[in-house]
């Protein structure tokens, strides 16, 4: 006869509102082979687990059952107890009736009696279980981090600093991503080049960090510790180990007239390139869709002035396979700047705003160019239609963001505080000129977040209205802005020479196709889901892959980066052991009764099983049989619900255990 | 049923308007389907919807007035074509709401003592010859094409608002006018002012607020060099063009300026003004004109700002 102890939580009112404990508790009581049962207001709290530890000393207890909330809440908090107290932490369960059953429930009598049915199945499943061994699998202490914009920086630094090996892989030419593009930032308006460009140097020159731009994830395989990556590498036709960045094939170049991406398409760039000056690597890459020798095979003077004879044209996509322990995810963000709705998005465009039909109306990226002493005005505030420097500029905010009828419900977190920063370069750089921003609100949590855009109103004299536009049209060289003023309560019409429209921020393209790659799951604006939003905001559910930035929703640079290095941190406590320990909750073959069909095989999601040759001490084959390697499996169960012949078996969920659940009712 | 296979036949609504002011956009309409050999049976017995007024005073009357159309409209065959900007938005709102409210629906099925029709497809005249006729069938459907004719397409608030309701087009930045006159040879002016609104059924409490904005539309239209103005509604019809000569009493002289100057514009004082008469369309009898119809038929002898020096100008008659 086993000795159950059963613990009923309260979790202070959540439980005990809707489900009578004490009741729950008694019933369990009166449960063949349960010894012990009590209540108690906090079970995960020290003097709850101390009631545990002592009950299964007092009561000599050889299995336990608490009553409280999720498995992913506290069932290794339990297990922990469990153990402290000298029982197998795999004879510990939990019987989840919080979010099973009383915040779901109003009946309290149905409750309880719900409540009573739960515990009793998880009574009858910790008696026919059996003592399980966590299962250890080696960690390859290496890292990848994929995005090289500042939060795959700042995360592979750390790493790399802590002493492990760091594979980063950018998808562009060059590291730098988005905050490369930005003029100055906010709330202390420093030059973004020159607090980002020294860290892309540093990760050039980190011995411990191996950088792979112009590449992209093609394919994972494997599991925490143990990843196997194949990286695409595309044909730069420059070859990098002999390009010394001279940039005479640039200068070279007869094709000079290429929108350059980096500007926002308001620079020119040639078809062999960098995106720009301070690139990381500096070395150039060729667009071979605009370059005249791919298009036509004639031209080829890159190749004829190029000194260590760097550039080949013949030069094809490569790959790689990395062997890493760890992810980290930084892919960053995009903006939504679109006129019309995309073709099979959820997505409505901004049509109504001339975004795309009247060239001065442009999105905040393009103002930083347009503000950045690298960018294509050298610095100067000049609108693109004619270059005259614009007196009027009209700040949108909120264009896309918090509009749940143009397919987007999130706020985008960023722009009240650029927008305000956007007023102020305006300000300082045309001191005649006058900026006015229409606004929802204005959302300045953040560290010297509220001063700043209070200097901006106050000092700084931008002119905030707060309304939304209906409607932007150009009217000779001016851009009429329709609005709305509804602190005053009227309708606003401004005759702007610029209107930049803070547009919402949005994930990269292609983060669905990655998080398919990398088996983690993603919301429906395909931000990558953090573990837990409070208590795990930078782990995967999927064990071994981190996040970092904007890939998991907008995000400022000072988020990003602690983001970056909590993530880091996370890596750097998984590389701090040598072994990693797994649930044992894995599938195992019965290779006497397993026929070889590989129907779970076919099923499994994780890729786990293999076939396994039986051979007798001759070495003559006797059969082919599955294996679940421990390692990979997930502990799905699918197996067991697939095998025709009854012979795999999760452990912890075996058919015994299961069939006595369901009899128990 | 498979398009340009079968014979479209459409259930049709015309709506109080079609009946009286706006009659000319009735026979029009008939005239057009008959041109395209679509058929077109009107809804025995209907009434009004409840338009703007009903709304505004009871809810479950104007959710009732439509449910119970709707239901009529049920015992005809084939889709409901509705031609009334103001009817359609009354009529789809009354299904979404119903669809989202279940005790609503309960309250409205007592008082009309029967079912509400909420799955009988309801369709604007501009989307059935944009989509289900079809805009390359309607281009080879031309025979006389509005060559030369520079049109300012009007879709005023309720065709495409609120967004989850018509879904007609994108809400904002609608093309289907644009694409449907393309389709007939006529040429659309890109302008500032086709989704604002005319005033409405401020017409008859407080004209000064139509008068104020109709004319911000009539002179966007003017600036972008239209010749016409295309509408697909009754009220916005009446407002545009019954209105043209007061408005030009009230804003055309030459100090008088269209845009407000709350903050920053400067006043454009002393320009000469463009004064041009600007005939008002329905999308219907454009086409119709189009398809051939003797311009005798098309009503266009019952509107005030007379259409026919332009269409003469162009050769259109």
């Amino acid at each position: 006869m086993s000795r159950i102890g059963v613990f009923v939580c309260h979790c202070g009112e959540n439980i005990s509102r809707t489900v009578d404990v004490e009741q729950v508790a008694s019933a369990a009581g009166e449960i063949p082979g349960v010894a012990y049962a009590c209540d108690y207001k906090y079970m995960c709290s020290d003097p709850g687990q101390n009631l545990l530890k002592k009950a299964v000393a007092e009561h000599k207890l050889d299995g336990v059952v608490v009553a409280a909330c999720s498995p992913r809440m506290h069932e290794k908090t339990f297990r922990k107890a469990a153990s402290a107290a000298g029982l197998n932490p795999y004879l510990c369960d939990m019987a989840n009736i919080r979010e099973h059953c009383s915040w779901v429930h109003e009946d309290k009598k149905l409750a309880t009696a719900k409540a009573s049915d739960i515990v009793k199945l998880m009574v009858e499943r910790v008696k026919k279980g059996k003592s399980l061994a966590p299962i250890t699998v080696p960690v390859t202490k290496r890292a990848l981090v994929i995005g090289g914009g500042i939060a795959g920086i700042q995360a592979a630094l750390d790493i790399a600093d802590a002493g492990h090996q760091v594979v980063l892989v950018e998808r562009e030419p060059s590291i730098g991503g988005h905050m490369a593009q930005l003029s100055e930032t906010f709330p202390t308006l420093d030059c973004s080049q020159c607090i980002m460009t020294p860290k892309m140097v540093d990760v050039a020159n980190h011995p411990n960090i191996t950088l792979h731009t112009y590449s992209e994830i093609e394919k994972v395989e494997g599991y925490i510790g143990n990843f196997q990556v194949t990286l695409k590498h595309k044909a730069r036709s420059v070859d990098e180990s002999k390009c010394t960045g001279c940039g005479i094939c640039m200068t070279k170049c007869p094709k000079k007239k290429i929108p350059n991406e980096f500007d926002q398409g308001h620079g020119l760039r040639t078809a062999i390139y960098v995106p720009f000056p301070q690139a990381v690597p500096n070395t150039p890459v060729i667009d071979r869709e605009n370059c005249t020798m791919f298009q036509s095979g004639k031209c080829g003077v890159c190749a004829k002035v190029c000194g260590p004879g760097a550039v080949d044209y013949q030069q094809e996509d490569r790959f790689s396979v990395e062997a890493v322990g760890a992810v980290v995810v930084a892919t960053g963000f995009k903006l939504y700047s679109i006129d019309r709705k995309p073709e099979g998005s959820p997505i409505q465009g901004y049509g109504e705003f001339g975004y795309g039909a009247i060239p001065d109306v442009i999105d905040g990226m393009t103002f930083e160019r347009l503000a950045s002493a690298s960018g294509p005005t050298g610095g100067k505030i000049l609108r693109p239609s004619d270059g005259k420097e614009p007196k009027q500029v009209v700040f949108i905010q909120c264009v896309g963001s918090r509009a749940r009828e143009k397919g987007i419900s999130y706020c985008s977190k960023v722009c009240c505080m650029y927008t305000a920063k956007h007023t102020m370069l305006y300000h300082h750089k045309v001191h005649d000129g006058q900026a006015y921003v229409f606004f929802m609100d204005a959302r300045t949590p953040g560290k010297g977040y509220d001063e700043f855009w209070r200097r901006a109103v106050e000092e700084e004299e931008a002119v905030y209205i707060r309304g939304m536009v209906s409607r932007l049209y150009q009217k000779g060289e001016k851009i009429v802005v329709m609005g709305s003023d509804i602190q005053v309560g009227v309708q606003v019409e401004i005759e702007a020479d610029l209107v930049v429209l803070a547009t919402a921020v949005q994930a990269q393209d292609g983060a669905d196709l990655l998080a398919q790659k990398l088996g983690i799951s993603y919301d429906k604006y395909n931000f990558y889901s953090e573990a837990h939003a409070k208590l795990k905001p930078v782990e995967c559910a999927t064990a071994g892959i981190y996040l970092a930035g904007a890939c998991q929703g907008p995000k400022d640079i000072p988020d990003t980066v602690s983001q970056a290095s909590a993530a880091a941190a996370k890596v750097m406590t998984l590389f701090s052991k040598d072994q990693l320990e797994r649930d044992p909750v894995v599938a195992k073959v019965n290779e006497k009764y397993c026929v070889g069909c590989l129907a779970c095989k076919k099923v499994c999601p994780y890729g786990a099983v293999e076939e396994k040759e039986i051979r007798d001490r001759q070495g003559n084959l006797v059969k082919v049989v599955a294996y679940v390697n421990p390692g990979v499996c997930g502990g799905c169960g699918t197996c067991q619900a697939t095998c025709p012949s009854k012979s795999v078996e999760l452990d912890g969920y075996t058919d015994e255990q299961i069939m006595a659940m369901i009899e128990s009712l | 049923m498979t398009p340009g296979k079968k014979r479209l036949n459409y259930s049709y609504y015309p709506g109080c308007s079609l009946h009286a002011s706006g009659r000319e956009y009735d026979i029009s309409t008939r005239a057009l389907f008959k041109a395209l050999n679509v058929g077109l049976k009107e809804v025995p017995d209907w009434f009004c919807c409840g338009a703007t007024p009903a709304h505004n005073v009871d809810e479950l009357l104007s959710l009732s007035l439509c449910a119970k159309n709707l239901s009529l409209a049920e015992q005809v065959e084939g889709d409901l074509a509705v031609a009334c900007a103001a009817c359609f938005s009354r009529l789809k709102t009354t299904q979404h709401h119903l669809k989202e409210d279940e005790e609503k629906r309960k309250q409205v099925e007592t008082a009309i003592a029967g079912p509400a029709a909420l799955d009988k497809p309801v369709k604007h005249i501009l989307e059935i010859l944009a989509r289900e006729f079809g805009l390359s069938k309607l281009e080879e459907s031309v025979k006389k094409p509005l060559m030369g004719l520079k049109v300012a397409s009007y879709y005023g608030c309720l065709l495409t608002r609120p967004p989850e309701v018509p879904e007609l087009d994108d809400c904002e930045d609608p093309s289907i006018m644009e694409d449907i006159l393309r389709a007939l040879g006529a040429e659309p002016v890109k302008w500032s002012h086709r989704m604002e609104c005319c005033g409405a059924n401020f017409t008859l409490s407080r004209p000064g607020v139509v008068l104020k904005l109709s004319n911000a539309i009539l002179e966007s239209a003017r600036l972008a060099g239209a010749d016409c103005i295309m509408v697909a509604c009754p009220l916005c019809h009446g407002n545009l063009d019954i209105r043209q000569k007061e408005i030009k009493d009230a804003y055309g002289a030459p100090d008088s300026t269209l845009f407000g100057n709350i903050f920053g514009s400067e006043l454009q004082q002393g320009a000469p003004k463009d004064q041009r008469d600007l005939p008002v369309f329905y999308i219907t009898q454009l086409a119709a004109l189009a398809m051939g119809v003797p311009s005798g038929n098309l009503g266009f002898e019952s509107v005030i700002t007379d259409p026919k020096p332009l269409l003469r100008e162009k050769q259109l008659l």
